[in-house]
Parts: C-alpha cells; structure tokens; sequence
C-alpha cells in the first residue's frame, strides 16, 4: 500500500495518473565533450603517470620478474600475513606458493575467512580494468575476489596487465554496461584518505594506507 | 506489529526534540553570531576557499566544462521528468537481482522501516557511512532509541557524533571545528594524553572504528546515483568506510533520496567527471563503488562471494521531494550534493553552515530547506544571499539558484509571509516613489538629514530605521545637490 501511495505522489506531481510503458530516450552522450582520452597509444605510460599522481607506487616490471619484486617490496614493508586473490597472474604465476616458499605467510581468499583479513598485513591482488584516465583500478567481487582483500589490510599490491588498461571511464563504463553486474565492483583511485582535519591530508584512515601496483610490460 | 520506534522516548529527548522543532529559527540572530566568530572564519576560509581553488583548475583539464555541466544538467532533468518511469524500472531490476525496495514517503517512514529491517533481522551493531539522506530524516538517534548501537564512520561525521555537533558543510561536516578543540574532545572520550596531530588523532579513530567495522551486522549508507538500467548503487567516497558498510555486515540497507536517479551506467561518467572535481578539486575520488545486491551465491558460477551482505534493502526516501518535483521548482532536484555552491558563496564563507538551521546549508540549502520543510519557518533563507550569481557559475547541473531565490523571494509576498513592519514599509516606499513630487521631497529631507549628521564626508550614526547600516559601516554624505538640480541647471 505504502509502495502505491508513493508512486501516485510521484505520478501526480508529474501530471499522471497511471504507469507509463516507456520514457523517451535520455540526453545523448556527446563523447568529446566528456571523453577526455581519445587514443589507444600510450597507456601505460598514462595510466602510470595518473597513478603516481594519486598516491599509488607504480613498478614497472616483466612477468618473470613479477614475484621477485613483489617479493621485495613485501618485504620492505614488512609485510609477512599475505592474503592473495585468485585470478590473472596471481593465480597464473601461484603467487602463494611463491610467497610461501620464500618465508611468508601467505593465504589463498578462498582458503580464509573475511574476519582473518582483519589480521593481514596486506591483500594481492589482480584487477579487472585500470583507467588510464583517472589512473583507477577496478575489481569486482567475485569468488577468487574478496571485497575486503583491497580494503581491510593496511596495504594493497595490485598486478596490472596491459590488457586491462582501458582510456576513459566512458570505455570502463561502456564494458561495465555490457556485462552483468556483479554484486559489488569498486574503482580504487589512490591510497584511502581524508581531510577531514583542517585539511590536513592523512592517508589510511579506513582502507589500505599502500596501494602498490606492479604494471606488468 | 510491534514497533520499538514507537516506544515512548527518554523525558529528556523528548524535551529537546520538541523544543527544537518547535523554536522559531531565526537566521538573523544565527548568522550576526557566526559572522562574529573569527575562529570560525578561519577555519572555513581555510577549507572552503582551497575546495573552491581545486574546483576551478580540475574543471579547466575538462575539454568543454560548461557543454558537460549542461549534459549533466540534461540528464538528471530528463531522469525527474520521467521519475515515474525510472523508479519503477529500478524497483524491476533491485528485486531481480535480489534485494528488496522500500518506499519511505517521509522521515517517520524511513526510521520505521529501517528500524524493522534491523529488527526482523536481529542486527544490534551499526556501522553508518555519510549520508545526507539519514541526517535528513534524523535516522541515527531513531536507531539508537531503537537500542542499535550506531556508529558513525566517516571520520567527520564520527567527530560530529561524539560531540554532539551538527554537520556544517555537505561535503566537509566538520569544516567549522580546528584541530585543538578535536584534540580535547578525542583525550575525553578515548581517555588518552592530548595530542593534536592530525595524522595521530585520524589513527586513534581509525583503531576504534575497525573494531566497530569488524563486528558490524547492519550497514547502513546513503547514495550518490541510482542506476535505473541495472538496478545499482553508486557511492562516492575517500576514506573506505563506506566500503566496509558494504562487506562485513550480513545486512546492508542503502536509504536514497529519489532524485538521485540516472538512466544509464553510461551516465556515470558524465557525473562522475563533474562530482568530485566540483567537490574537493580530485578527478575522482578514492573509492567509487557500484552495488545493490545481496553477495552472489551460485556455487557454481565463480561469481560466488565470500564477503558481503547477506540482504540487500534500498529504502527510496521521498520527504517532499515529490512535492518540489510537481512545481516550478523541480530543477532543483537535480542536485548531486558536491558542496560547490557553498565553497563559492561570500555568504556561506562568512557564516558557515550553522546559521542555515538545516542539514543543507549554503545557497542550495536556502532553497531546498524552504521547499522541503516550509516556507514560513524557513522564510529568512531566501534572503540569505546576495545574488551575485557565483552559485549558478559553479553548479555542475547548472541549477539556477539565483532565479529560483528571487521567485521564492516572490512567493514570501505572495503568501503574505513577510513581516508586518516589512509589508508596511515597501507599501510607504511604492507610495512616496510612485510621484516625482513625494520622491524630490523625500530626498531633499534624507539629503537634509545626512549632511547635518555627517563628520568628514561620512555618516557613522543613523537613527533608527537607518542604524541597522550605520551600526556596522558609515555611509558616504551625500552630494551637496542632487543629479535632479544638477541636470535642471546644466549649461544648454
């Protein structure tokens, strides 16, 4: 009842008085006024230089030397409860056994339980798209993706693969809306942040303070 | 049904809440307050004109900032003309990815359903993202009566909760408060040695809100667009809290104003290029997420989710908005909450948000607060402004504020809201100026008045009706003749 009541109100006030089938088309999208990447060359490079300018670590790598960074950089920020997703090089290169045989402690998401996450010293991750645009990651929840792998831990690593790249956020939204949506996908554009405090920046209030990202060549 | 929001409240809440919507607000008396307050003028220059300064340069990386703030404007106008419409494709597609659509027709309603949702489901521990939404409908307060424990998790916002504080600003809610009076207020609460570091006091908090995000089962946030296509929430945010609303607990309930429709996902980035660079001067912000289902729980697709609610309610939250959508004023629906026209005000940064006695200030709270809540109670806001135009100049949907103030202005008379005094005063005034002769008198005898009083060339006390100018600036003398004489006496 409530639900009708509300409706009417709503049809009323646009001069209805009963559903309508359909509504005219809405405003066409005139792409350059919105799109502001206009080319398939140079992506990397792009989404390299949007990333940094976001906060994130950008590293450069090639897919042998993937692991032995990443490795590294666990390292360097002491880093030694790992959780990783499934999925692209993550699961192509088994990070995890990789991680394990070099003394980490490290997780596969779908051996674990969100509540261990609390306790991670960071989430690895592979990533749908990156926007070269805005310098973005984008992961959806999946199976081999836990939502809290990119927000829970105090650091995030993300592998990115050229074949995720994609220009514009026109073109992201464009391949979201060809697909069915999964339940959750977030666009992650730098390390989690507030300026709450006269305006100071603090970065890692809620999610990760690091995000790492291994732009593989 | 049993209902706990129907409990009788506590005598002392009650008290408050009565008085409070129950005492004339008076801006005059709020905003000469605020004005005064140079700590608070510091503290709002600092934010405000820095937010404002960020939007000017990110819309310049833009290939035609104004063509796209028209296309936005467009869009969302298209979606409230065609409400109806995109309501009833959205409710199709929540309900067929498996959530549940709620239809709160005012507050009373939104704290309702909201309360029951958490009953049935027995959550007790609330984790709360900002949301402009639920300070509307006072839903924190509703759900603590309701013997919820909830927590706000927004950085600002937690500091307004556990002050006690109102939001000042749509986008920074505590923008009027410095880092000294936050430092003793976290040494109280969390009982620990002062320290005002920024850096020091965001990680105090951040240490208890993730116990508080840990053990969560209910989520609640609000929304800055509803996809009608695909039946999606799309949340904008910096700080991730938001997020953890949307994967620990087991219910995830979203209460969304109806005017935040668009059509198409297509449509997001057409809004999301404009929010945040209108908002805080970023191309976007950290974290944009899309939802509006429960987790997925095919075993046999790899969609499977192992985080995320287990129930998904979208409580569509009207609350007048049909009323304004039904007049002339329904272009100001098509607000995105990006705080612009605030940051831009020479009103809004001298007073702060206080002074507008609403949860939206700035020139579009001058406008919506009226139309939402009452043109009689709200009937100084209009005037809050100076018109200068800024607002309209920097509005990313391109709603013409100043326009729409003058007509609220009209409708003031119209209904005869104005003051007596006031009324009195024009009528003399169309009296003595409707002919040459009353109005030649009336500035000989002003002439008159003001040069005996004036010292130096200026006037620096009036009487009454004047003081009310000369109380806070002098006025210049006026000339000697008066361009009337001057024009009758020129060499031919």
């Amino acid at each position: 009842m409530s639900r009708e009541r509300f409706m009417q109100n709503v049809r009323r006030a646009l001069g209805r008085s009963g559903a309508v089938p359909e509504a005219p088309p809405p405003p066409h999208i005139d792409e350059p006024i919105v799109r502001l990447v206009h080319t398939e060359v140079g992506l990397s490079e792009l989404f390299v230089r949007m990333a940094r300018q976001n906060q994130m670590v950008v590293e450069q790598v090639s897919v042998e030397e993937l692991a032995k960074r990443l490795i590294a950089s666990l390292r360097a920020h002491e880093c030694r409860r790992n959780a990783l997703s499934g999925g692209g090089l993550v699961e192509k290169l088994q990070l995890v056994s990789a991680l394990r045989a070099d003394g980490f402690h490290a997780k596969s998401w779908d051996e674990m339980t969100l509540d261990e996450l609390y306790d991670v010293d960071a989430g690895v991750t592979d990533v749908r798209f990156a926007v070269a645009e805005t310098g973005s990651l984008v992961i959806d929840g999946s199976r081999a993706h836990g939502r809290g792998l990119s927000l829970v831990p105090p650091a995030h690593f993300a592998v990115v693969e050229s074949k995720n790249l994609v220009p514009d956020l026109v073109d992201l939204f464009d391949q979201l809306s060809r697909d069915a949506q999964p339940a959750n996908s977030v666009i992650i554009t730098g390390p989690s942040k507030t300026a709450d405090i006269e305006m100071n920046l603090v970065t890692g209030v809620h999610g990760p303070g690091v995000v790492h990202v291994f732009m593989v060549k | 049904m049993s209902d706990l929001t129907h409990r009788p409240l506590d005598e002392n809440t009650q008290d408050f809440l009565e008085q409070a919507h129950a005492s004339k607000f008076d801006f005059h008396k709020l905003s000469v307050k605020a004005a005064g307050d140079e700590k608070l003028k510091r503290s709002i220059e600092l934010a405000v004109m820095r937010q404002d300064e960020g939007r000017t340069s990110r819309l310049r990386e833009l290939p035609d900032p104004d063509a796209l703030r028209t296309l936005a404007g467009a869009i969302k106008q298209h979606a409230l003309d065609h409400l109806d419409f995109y309501l009833e494709q959205l409710e199709a597609n929540v309900k067929r990815n498996g959530g549940h659509v709620h239809y709160a027709s005012t507050a009373v309603d939104a704290r309702r359903i909201i309360a029951d949702i958490a009953r049935r489901a027995n959550c007790t521990r609330c984790i709360k993202s900002k949301s402009m939404a639920s300070e509307e409908v006072e839903l924190a307060p509703a759900l603590e009566r309701a013997g919820i424990d909830v927590v706000e998790t927004d950085l600002g916002e937690f500091i307004v909760q556990i002050s006690k504080d109102r939001p000042s600003h749509l986008v920074a809610p505590i923008v009027h408060k410095d880092k000294a009076s936050i430092a003793k207020l976290f040494s109280e609460y969390f009982a620990a040695p002062y320290d005002d570091d920024p850096r020091a006091l965001t990680m105090q908090a951040r240490r208890h809100l993730r116990e508080k995000f840990r053990r969560a089962d209910l989520g609640i946030t609000g929304g800055n667009f509803l996809v009608a296509e695909t039946g999606q929430v799309c949340i904008v945010e910096n700080e991730g809290n938001a997020r953890q609303s949307l994967t620990t607990p087991r219910v995830l309930v979203s209460l969304v104003g109806i005017e935040k429709l668009v059509p198409r996902l297509a449509d997001l980035s057409v809004m999301l290029k404009l929010l945040a660079r209108s908002a805080t001067g970023q191309h976007l912000t950290v974290y944009t997420s899309l939802f509006g289902r429960p987790r997925s729980r095919d075993d046999d697709d790899k969609r499977d989710e192992r985080d995320g609610p287990d129930e998904f309610h979208l409580v569509l939250l009207d609350n007048g908005r049909s009323e304004i959508l039904g007049g002339e004023y329904r272009e100001t629906l098509r607000c995105i909450r990006c705080g612009a026209c605030l940051n831009t005000c020479p009103v809004y940064r001298k007073i702060g948000g206080h002074a507008y006695g609403s949860v939206y200030p700035g020139p579009i709270g001058a406008l919506i607060t009226p139309l939402m809540q009452g043109l009689e109670r709200f009937k100084d806001l209009p005037q809050a402004s100076s018109l200068c135009g800024a607002c309209y100049d920097a509005c990313p949907v391109k709603i013409n504020i100043p326009q729409h103030l003058i007509n609220l202005r009209r409708d003031i008379v119209s209904k005869r809201l104005e003051s007596r005094r006031e009324r009195i005063a024009y009528r003399l005034w169309a009296w003595v100026v409707a002919s040459p002769v009353r109005y030649r008198l009336m500035c000989a005898a002003q002439r008159l008045v003001l040069r005996r009083r004036a010292r130096d060339g200026w006037v620096s006390k009036m009487p009454a009706p004047g003081a009310g100018w000369t109380d806070v600036r002098d006025m210049p003398a006026p000339a000697p003749k008066s361009f009337h004489q001057l024009w009758r006496r020129r060499p031919r």
